[in-house]
């Protein structure tokens, strides 16, 4: 009874405020992915990138020598498969794999094939892709007595740095909504708190709050879909695994904006506070540069944010080719995230009842 | 029939004692006043009884007791007009849509404020629609903290006599106000406070004022001497 109710007042509210509205949902979705059409180039730096061997006849010695010079542009590390550095590369742990082959030291081979692993969706990574492929080549011709050949191999479809930037935009909308909308909707009808509590509970306030917004959300998630279909991105926007992520995403950050909000008793402290949440997660979600491309710290900080694994389920729920099982560790993760969100949540509104 | 009570309740914001081994009773049907000077801790009486507050000490009891409560700053919607935040709130509190909402709104005269954005109401409507919010599920218990704020005088002496009609039905009304004057011909019970503390709450009838002293002289005499200021003794 008491969420319809509320509900049905958000309908009136929206009634009221489709000015508003029509800006967050509409405009301001159409103007960033209209936006990604003016970023074309970009030069990436220290991208992670996995060093295998072909076949276990390769010895440590061959990896280590080879990790050593692509040092120059990336920052390598050896793993021992290749198929579970693909697999890390599809979840965007790695920008590239490159493959190394056996016998390339002692002189027995006399051609030498290397092979470098990109995934087509990391666009950011495929011009310095191609450098580092022709410079290896160099460098290894150089180095090596076999004659080598380096192979740069593209996994999956590679993408524009217009598509690129789509689920981006979409994941931007999610923060925009979550810590600033919100908790200024909120603070709007703070005035009315205390009938709202007389008669039905702030939790269900919130809860109404959370159900009507990321039922909104869907709004420019079509809208991003439309003028993508328009603007002929191979990008899959409304790719279940990606809308259900950026659902779950909006969820929990929503019940952290709302927490502060409540907290700090919607005081204008608490929207101080949420913005300083919003550019934070901006500048530490390693939204739009894969996180290999951050200084240690800053890498560090953005593999503890959650946001961070929110963005690459997305991208690669809407533009790569994968089996969603890949990312069975975060999903649950992020499904735990959103539970703990959720009794913070809760906490913060038992805290509301006892301190007011 | 149904009551609210505080037992020794003390309740303190910042160290300072907002009230303080409060005992007080409110049910059987009565009018009640809750007089006091500003600041003399009314309100939160008012929050207690409602369950808006929590106490440091003592209990809150609350039976089966269906509590309306209007506002010293109206509380709705401010951006939804008066007809949405009835509907908004009859469905919330499970108040059946006809005849008594229609008299609410005929009683407080806000049939011609219908469309009107909330946020647009003058002061003397934005707090008939606050009241008419209270009184959507036909409270038991009709709590009330300045009702005749903002009010011209004829809206005042129709509330006056709606609120005693409400009353004749069986409701127990209290008003918490700092004007007892206008309440005087109404109450069955008045409760006093100053500084936090109770300083009297009684029957009307037990009230023992001087020769011809009204009630309100009665309360200003009262809360005078209790700040030692000297009986007004007119």
């Amino acid at each position: 009874m008491a969420l319809r109710s509320l509900l049905k007042k958000e309908l009136h509210w929206s009634r009221h405020n489709v000015l508003a509205l029509l800006f967050v949902l509409l405009l301001l979705p159409a103007t960033l992915a209209g936006a990604s059409v003016a970023f074309q180039h970009v030069i990436p730096r220290d991208a992670p990138v996995a060093v295998t061997p072909q076949d276990p006849t390769v010895t440590g010695d061959d990896l280590t020598i080879i990790e050593g010079g692509v040092t120059l542009f990336s920052d390598p590390e050896v793993v021992d498969s290749t198929a579970e550095a693909r697999t890390m590369l599809g979840r965007e742990e790695y920008y590239a794999v490159l493959q190394v082959p056996p016998n390339i030291t002692d002189g027995s081979e006399t051609n030498a094939t290397f092979v470098l692993y990109v995934d087509g969706s990391i666009v950011p990574f495929t011009e310095a892709s191609k450098a580092i492929r022709n410079v290896m080549g160099f460098w290894l011709q150089r180095l090596l007595p076999a004659n080598t050949n380096v192979e740069r191999v593209v996994v999956g479809e590679p993408n524009t740095l217009s598509e690129f930037l789509v689920p981006i935009a979409l994941m931007g909308i999610v923060l925009l909504l979550a810590f600033t909308y919100v908790p200024y909707n909120l603070d709007k009808e703070s005035n009315v708190l205390d009938r709202l509590r007389v008669e039905s509970s702030l939790e269900s306030v919130v809860t109404a709050k959370l159900v009507y917004f990321a039922a909104l959300l869907v709004v420019p998630i079509l809208v991003v879909h439309g003028a993508a279909t328009y603007l002929g991105y191979q990008v899959a926007t409304l790719a279940p695994l990606g809308v259900a992520t950026l659902l779950l995403t909006f969820v929990y950050l929503t019940a952290i904006s709302t927490s502060v909000m409540i907290l700090t008793k919607f005081g204008t402290i608490g929207r101080f506070v949420n913005v300083i949440f919003l550019f934070s997660l901006l500048a530490f979600s390693g939204l739009a540069y894969p996180v290999g491309y951050f200084s240690p710290l800053r890498k560090a900080i953005v593999r503890l944010v959650p946001v961070h694994y929110s963005m690459i389920l997305t991208r690669s729920a809407m533009m790569k080719d994968l089996d969603p099982g890949v990312f069975a560790d975060w999903l649950v993760g992020l499904v735990g995230v959103t539970v703990v969100c959720l009794l913070v949540l809760k906490l913060s509104a038992v805290y509301y009842r006892r301190t007011i | 029939m149904a009551t609210i009570t505080l037992e020794d309740v003390t309740k303190a914001y910042g160290g300072v004692e907002a009230v303080r081994d409060a005992t007080l009773t409110v049910g059987g049907g009565q009018f009640h006043a809750l007089v006091g000077p500003n600041g003399s801790g009314k309100t939160t009486v008012l929050r207690l009884l409602l369950g808006l507050t929590r106490p440091d000490s003592g209990a809150v009891g609350r039976d089966d007791a269906v509590l309306g409560s209007g506002f010293q700053t109206p509380n709705f919607y401010r951006g939804l007009t008066v007809a949405e935040n009835l509907d908004v709130f009859a469905s919330l509190v499970g108040a059946p849509d006809g005849d008594w909402r229609e008299t609410i709104v005929d009683e407080l005269r806000l049939r011609r404020e219908m469309d009107r954005r909330a946020a647009d109401l003058s002061g003397g409507f934005a707090r008939k629609l606050d009241l008419a919010l209270a009184l959507l599920k036909q409270p038991d218990v009709l709590l009330l903290d300045e009702p005749l704020g903002a009010l011209d005088d004829v809206s005042k002496a129709r509330l006056l006599a709606f609120l005693e009609d409400y009353r004749s039905t069986g409701a127990t009304v209290l008003v918490s106000t700092h004007h007892l004057r206008e309440f005087e011909p109404h109450v069955d019970r008045v409760t006093m406070m100053h500084a936090g503390e109770i300083l009297l709450d009684s029957p009307r009838e037990a009230i023992e004022t001087r020769a011809e002293e009204s009630l309100h002289e009665f309360y200003v005499r009262t809360v005078s001497e209790r700040e030692g200021l000297g009986a007004a003794d007119d």
